[in-house]
Parts: structure tokens; C-alpha cells; sequence
């Protein structure tokens, strides 16, 4: 995964790590804190070499924390808990000592400035005090270096300058700090230096209070690839799907959005700005609090996703194992999944429904041993196939599709292209195309929204825009 | 040769059941002279028909990922009430409607907790299994109803061309009607998509929470139905009838193959399960063994046949 990476890191620095996803950034931060082991260089602290295979438990002895994203809390013990739970204090060699358990934990609480009750479930905390409890913990390591991988993510204005002070008071105390995180002005507001990441290689390590965001993005992404050309006009055709001032429990400010026939509306944007969650809302997973959704000009109901299916809406969901098959059902039984649901007939005809199957088998050529091959067998390039082709035999109009080529192999992609291709050529139908691979979306898409935040940050033609400005707009760059 | 649909309903382990059944009979015709009588195999389907008819309606519960606890309750309270009916009308069509609606509506019952109010099936209907006892003995006041009409004794205990019981023709009716509805109906065919993924099937567009209801219902009415037939053969509906019949209920959908886990399996097997009990409840009779080893055997033959199953998928 990586290749030749160099890094160093100065001590009281605060030193970001920036790189796309994919780029290494978890890669080497795992290989820091102890979690994977590298197969061939050296690591030095503080001058002296260190055995490169260390394991977590070591790398803490070391006096390097991590504080990962998913948080490492055990829910339904108290804060105080957590804080102990890599030694309680004990007397009479079996009984805890509760006093010196809660005194700790008061101490350690102290520190942060951050108030949490040492009683509370950790359960109960909102996620920025779970965030604050792990920084507590790490702090109680007495570490030298502290790793911190998006710390960010989940919390307010309020709450970051809170972060940013206590960051600023490690860094007094002699501290390092690592900081992995998509948010350019964070890195910018509070980064002393920031190394760059692509595809496992080392770009540049640049001195912030010098470098240009721009410079840094470019630098991120790097050559663009050439595209290939597209003959169709764009944003010709008639509105096919919108929304309207929609508003769930994601999206706090209204969202609009307009899809027109045989358009395919490419969504991209950071993990998090809410792609997968425009998905659910159009397909009634979420229930929409406030706004209204068209068909054909046709005001639509959509509450579940029956409804969105019933009136034409299909949906290729990000997780196609666990979302998408009946794994342990025959090919033929799940192709007819979505058209049996539309229909108002009691009884199946199975032998159209095997001669439907075949049919489609062929056209969407499904490499299967036959019609009643159990699809947990099929490849997972095969097996997005067969769920595509189940909203191709319900006769849907729109078609969501959310990161349908992630983890297929080239082949398979670009047959899956050609697919969608061949689908909007078809008289009023329509494709939004949710994908965190740029490249893809400025391949595919005719028209391209950018979500940031779970907001429309960026309405772009494919044909005008380049990688480097898609980038731009998800990290907030340009607004 | 054969069509490809009837292949279809003997999965593996229904196959293989079927040849322990087979195989049963056969030692037990040569341990007794008494087993292989046109009277005893009568018999055994005869004591098939009640458990065998709940056992149908658990399948489908449980293909879909559910579980029903409550049916020997359901069994007691439709019955009760149906038998009250008759008892205060004489009117046979009124009753025999009665007990098996009620046996639906209590079933409706259940799908109502476990869509609306999101109790867990096991929970819900453990619950069901104590309300619905409860109701059988109020309703009755712990008396068993008797003075049945003989037009009612004629469905426990009639003959059909003097050979086969009634209850017998109506098991094999319930079997076909539950068996086409698995295979030949989108209702069925939801059932199966349910129980495999639940999650998948609902953003295929199926309405979960029908489905939910409907399979529930018709298994209260299929306990129903089976009371009727139990009511009829011993001349006397008692409340506290039923008492665990849901676990040799389960007991014959788990021999027969089905996956407690759901998504998978046949009623067709579960006849078989059901059979299977039964012929070791008969048999050992036969044989004079002590009636208590008749727990011992059937627990034990649940777990062989879930062991070897278990087995075979690692292979």
C-alpha cells in the first residue's frame, strides 16, 4: 500500500496529513499506532530506532496515542470506567477501588477543561463529549506524540475552538500532534506543517503558514486524467424528478434538486456531506418532515420505500449484500423482487417468471450457472448486475445508484457503464449517480452536484469541470 | 421426469428425512406385527392432523424469520369459543366460522405487537401464549364443553369411503393449500425474501408490515382449524387443551429442515417432521415402552436432525 514514504515529526508540532481516500493516510497512521506492521524501513523516536513491529499495546509505552473515529468506548460502562479500564486500582488483590477509580477519573477530567460527569453512561454523551472523552483518555496516557484521525467530524463551532484550545496547551506542553483531517482551514488554522499523501507515495510535506490551499489541493489530486469527449448537449430535456424544499433528519436546511430525461446526475462530496442520505430521503427510508417531490410533474408521496418503488423509484444501494440480495435466494427470484412488489396480482407464474429471468440474464449478460443459482455465489460485479437488473424488470424510471462500482473489478465496471448507458437512453427515464470516485462521476455524469455538509455546494456541467474544482468545492474551498 | 416444482419442495434435508421416516417404519413393522396395519397407519396420520395442521402455519411463521409461541394457547381459546357458540346456537357453520376466525383474529393480535408495537415474535407471542390460555379458561370457566353434535364428531372421527379419516383429507387439504401459497403466490414468495433479508426486501419495495400480519393471522387460523379436528375426535373441547403443542409444533418444522433463522425451507418437509413424531409417539406405544420415553426420544430426534443438517452444510 505504501510506497517509500517519508515523514518526520517535530517535537511540540502540530503536523497534518492530508491525502484522498485511498491515499494511505489510515495506512500509515495504523502502521504509527501499532496496528499493522510495515514490511520493510525504520522508525525513529527521538533519534533512536525502534523495532517497526510493534503492536498497540507497545506503541502506547512508547508514548504514541491514537485517538481513532469510531470511538474505542465501551457504552454501557460510566466515564470513570473507561477512563480505568486499562487498570483498575485495586486493594485486597481483588476488590476495586472505587474512590481511587473516581478520583482518577476527576483528575483526567480536569485536565481538558471539558465538563463530563464521571457517572454518566458513556451511551448517554453526545457524540462531541465522547470525542472529549477519548482526548481525556489518550491524556491520561501520558503521551508524547497523539495521533488524532478526524477529530472534527462530529462537532460543533463551539466545540472545535474548545478542541483547538486544548491542542494549543498539549502543543506548550512539548506534545506532538498528528492530525488527519479532510477540513483545509482547520488544518490551516491550527497546523504547523502538512504532509501530503497519493496513492501510498509521499508528495510534499509543506510549511502552512506559507502554502496556498490550492496549491496544497492540486497537490492532493494530482494530473488529472484525460476524459473522453461526450457528444450530448447538456440540460436540454425536460424536468423528469425534483425535490422541493425537502427537509428530514439530516437535512436540516431545504434541499432542491432537479433531474431531467435521460440525464445522469452525478452526487460526490466527502464522506459525510450526506450522499447516502439524499438516497434514503428520495427513496422514503427517511421520512421527509417538510417539502414535496415530483414525478413527471406529479406530485408524489413518498413515506416508505413501497411507495418510492410503486411510483418508479428504484434504488441500488451502497451495501449490496446486506441491502440489496436475498443472498441465499436464487438469481431469477431476486430479479423479480422489486416488479413482483409493484403488482396488484395474487398469484406467480413462474414459468414467465424463469423465461423473464433468462431473458434478462442474457441481455444484462449475468455470468450464472442458471436461473436458480443462489446469488451468493456470483461475483460482486455479477451480483450488482443482478440487482440493477431487478429495478430494469420493475420497469423503474428513476434509478439511484450509490457507489455502485466500489469493489468491482475494471471488466465489470465498465459493462455496469454501459448498462446505465444503455438505461437513459430509454424514453423519461433518468439516473443519479452517488460516487466518492471523482474520476467516475466526470466520466459518467452529464451534471454534477456537490454536497458538502448536507448542502448543495456546487451544481456543475461534467463537461466543464475538472477534478481539481469538484475538490475544491467539497472541502469548501470555493464558495 | 418429474416437474421441476415438485423437485423443488423436497429440499436436502426433507429428502433425507423421508428415508429416516421410511426406514423407521420398516423397523418398527419388524419389531411389531401391529405397526404396518392399514388401522395404525390410519392412526398415525389421524394423530398427524392436529400438530401437523399448527406445524403449517408455524412454517411459514418461520421461514419468514418469525416464530410463534402461542399456538397451543390460540388452539385452546379458538376452540373454547368456538365451542360456546354451538353450545348456545346449535349452529354447526356458526361455530366451526367462529373458531377459526377467532383463531385468525388472535394471530392478527400477534402481527400487531411484533409491527407496530416492535415486540420481538418470541416475546409477543410468549405473551399471546398466556393471554390466549387465559381467555380459554375464563371464557369457559375451566369447564370442558361437551354435547358436541354428531355432525361435529363426524369431522374428528368420520371416514371418508369407510377408510380414511376425515381429519386426514383435511390434513393433506391444508398442506396443499399452504404449499401452493408458498410457491405459486407473491404472498409466498414475499415470505421467503423476508425471512432471507428483511432489510433487502423492504427497499425492494414489499410492505413488511402486511406480509407480517397476514402470516401471522393465518397461522392463528390453521390452530384454528386444528382444534376443530381435536374438538371433534375427542368429543369434548377442553381449555387447557393445546399445552405444548407449539413446541412439537416447531419440533416437526425443525426435523423436517427449516432453518429457525428463516429464509429457507418447505411445508412439505415439515409434513414429514410432523409424520416422524407422531410415528415415534406411536410406535413406542405399540412396543409398550414406558410413555415418559417418548419425551426423551422426540427431544433427542429434534436435535439429531438439526446436528446432522448443521453437519451437512459445513461439508
Amino acid at each position: 500500500m505504501l510506497k517509500n514514504v517519508n515523514f518526520d515529526l517535530r517535537k511540540g508540532e502540530i503536523h497534518a496529513l492530508l491525502g484522498e481516500n485511498g491515499a494511505g493516510k489510515s495506512t500509515l497512521i495504523k502502521i504509527l499506532s501499532g496496528a499493522y506492521k510495515l514490511d520493510s524501513g525504520t522508525i525513529r523516536l527521538k533519534g533512536k530506532e525502534i523495532n517497526p513491529s510493534y503492536g498497540p499495546k507497545a506503541a502506547e509505552d512508547l508514548g504514541i496515542v491514537t485517538i481513532y473515529q469510531n470511538f474505542h468506548l465501551v457504552p454501557h460502562l460510566s466515564v470513570a470506567e473507561n477512563l480505568a479500564i486499562r487498570g483498575f486500582t485495586t486493594e485486597r488483590g481483588m476488590l476495586v477501588n472505587w474512590s481511587a477509580v473516581y478520583h482518577h477519573a476527576q483528575a483526567a477530567l480536569d485536565k481538558i477543561h471539558f465538563p463530563i460527569d464521571p457517572r454518566a453512561k458513556v451511551k448517554d454523551l453526545s457524540v462531541a463529549k465522547k470525542q472529549m472523552l477519548e482526548i481525556a483518555i489518550a491524556l491520561s496516557k501520558s503521551p508524547e506524540i497523539i495521533i488524532m484521525d478526524e477529530p472534527t467530524a462530529a462537532l460543533s463551532k463551539r466545540e472545535i475552538d474548545v478542541l483547538f484550545e486544548m491542542i494549543a496547551e498539549l502543543k506548550t506542553q512539548g506534545i506532538s500532534i498528528i492530525y488527519v483531517s479532510h477540513k483545509l482551514e482547520e488544518i490551516k488554522q491550527i497546523g504547523d506543517r502538512v504532509t501530503i499523501l497519493r496513492d501510498g507515495t509521499h508528495i510534499a510535506t509543506l510549511n502552512l503558514r506559507d502554502a496556498e490551499l490550492r496549491e496544497i489541493v492540486r497537490l492532493m489530486i494530482g494530473r488529472e486524467m484525460p476524459i473522453e469527449l461526450r457528444d450530448r448537449s447538456a440540460r436540454q430535456s425536460e424536468i423528469v424528478f425534483a425535490l422541493e424544499d425537502v427537509t428530514n433528519q439530516h437535512f436540516a436546511r431545504p434541499f432542491n434538486l432537479g433531474l431531467r430525461a435521460n440525464e445522469i446526475l452525478g452526487i460526490t462530496g466527502l464522506v459525510g456531506a450526506g450522499k447516502t442520505e439524499l438516497a434514503r430521503a428520495i427513496f422514503g427510508v427517511d421520512k421527509m418532515v417538510t417539502g414535496k417531490m415530483y414525478l413527471q410533474g406529479k406530485k408524489i408521496k413518498v413515506r416508505s420505500p413501497r411507495h418510492a418503488v410503486r411510483s418508479g423509484i428504484g434504488y441500488l444501494p451502497e451495501d449490496r449484500d446486506s441491502e440489496g440480495l436475498c443472498l441465499n435466494m436464487g438469481v431469477r427470484e431476486n430479479l423479480t423482487l422489486a416488479l413482483l412488489a409493484k403488482l396488484h396480482r395474487v398469484f406467480l407464474d413462474r414459468a414467465s417468471e424463469t423465461r423473464l429471468a433468462k431473458e434478462t440474464i442474457k441481455s444484462v449478460k449475468i455470468r450464472t450457472s442458471g436461473v436458480s443459482q443462489q446469488v451468493k455465489y456470483l461475483s460482486g460485479g455479477n451480483k450488482q448486475k443482478v440487482i440493477f437488473a431487478k429495478w430494469l424488470e420493475a420497469n423503474c424510471q428513476v434509478l439511484i445508484l450509490d457507489e455502485p462500482t466500489m469493489g468491482i473489478d475494471v471488466g465489470a465496471r465498465k459493462e455496469i457503464y454501459d448498462l446505465v448507458r444503455r438505461f437513459i437512453k430509454k424514453p423519461q427515464k433518468a439516473v443519479i449517480l452517488i460516487s466518492s470516485d471523482i474520476q467516475e462521476i466526470l466520466e459518467i455524469a452529464d451534471w454534477i452536484l456537490v454536497l458538502s455538509d448536507h448542502r448543495v455546494v456546487a451544481e456543475l456541467n461534467a463537461r466543464e469541470t475538472n477534478k481539481q474544482e469538484i475538490v475544491e468545492y467539497s472541502m469548501r474551498l470555493i464558495r | 421426469m418429474i416437474p421441476r416444482q415438485i423437485r423443488a419442495a423436497f429440499s436436502n434435508q426433507a429428502v433425507s428425512m423421508f428415508l429416516i421416516l421410511i426406514a423407521m417404519w420398516l423397523v418398527l413393522s419388524r419389531l411389531s406385527p401391529y405397526f404396518l396395519t392399514v388401522g395404525n397407519i390410519s392412526e398415525i396420520t389421524l394423530q398427524t392432523a392436529v400438530i401437523g395442521i399448527i406445524a403449517a402455519g408455524s412454517t411459514l411463521i418461520i421461514i419468514s424469520g418469525g416464530i410463534d409461541l402461542s399456538v397451543g394457547s390460540l388452539f385452546a381459546c379458538s376452540g373454547v369459543l368456538g365451542g360456546l357458540v354451538l353450545q348456545r346456537t346449535s349452529n354447526l357453520p356458526a361455530a366451526l366460522l367462529t373458531t377459526i376466525l377467532c383463531g385468525g383474529l388472535l394471530g392478527l393480535v400477534n402481527g400487531f405487537f411484533i409491527t407496530r408495537l416492535r415486540v420481538p415474535p418470541f416475546i409477543a407471542t410468549l405473551g399471546m401464549l398466556g393471554i390466549a390460555r387465559g381467555l380459554a379458561l375464563i371464557l369457559s370457566r375451566g369447564i370442558p364443553i361437551f354435547g358436541l353434535s354428531p355432525q361435529y364428531l363426524w369431522i374428528g372421527q368420520g371416514k371418508v369411503f369407510n377408510v380414511i379419516p376425515v381429519p386426514t383429507i383435511i390434513l393433506l387439504l391444508v398442506f396443499a393449500l399452504v404449499f401452493f401459497v408458498a410457491h405459486y403466490t407473491r404472498f409466498g414468495r414475499f415470505i421467503y425474501a423476508i425471512g432471507s433479508n428483511a432489510e433487502a426486501a423492504v427497499l425492494s419495495g414489499i410492505n413488511l408490515k402486511l406480509v407480517t400480519l397476514c402470516i401471522y393471522a393465518g397461522g392463528g387460523l390453521l390452530c384454528g382449524v386444528a382444534s376443530i379436528i381435536e374438538g371433534a375426535r375427542l368429543a369434548t373441547i377442553q381449555p387447557a387443551g393445546g399445552s405444548g403443542y407449539e413446541l412439537s409444533a416447531i419440533g416437526a418444522v425443525v426435523i423436517g429442515g427449516t432453518s429457525l433463522f428463516g429464509g429457507e425451507g418447505n411445508v412439505v418437509a415439515t409434513l414429514i417432521g410432523a409424520i416422524i413424531e407422531t410415528t415415534i409417539r406411536n410406535g413406542l406405544n405399540i412396543l409398550g415402552v414406558n410413555a415418559f420415553w417418548q419425551y426423551v426420544v422426540n427431544g433427542g430426534v429434534i436435535i439429531a436432525a438439526v446436528a446432522v443438517d448443521q453437519l451437512k452444510r459445513q461439508l
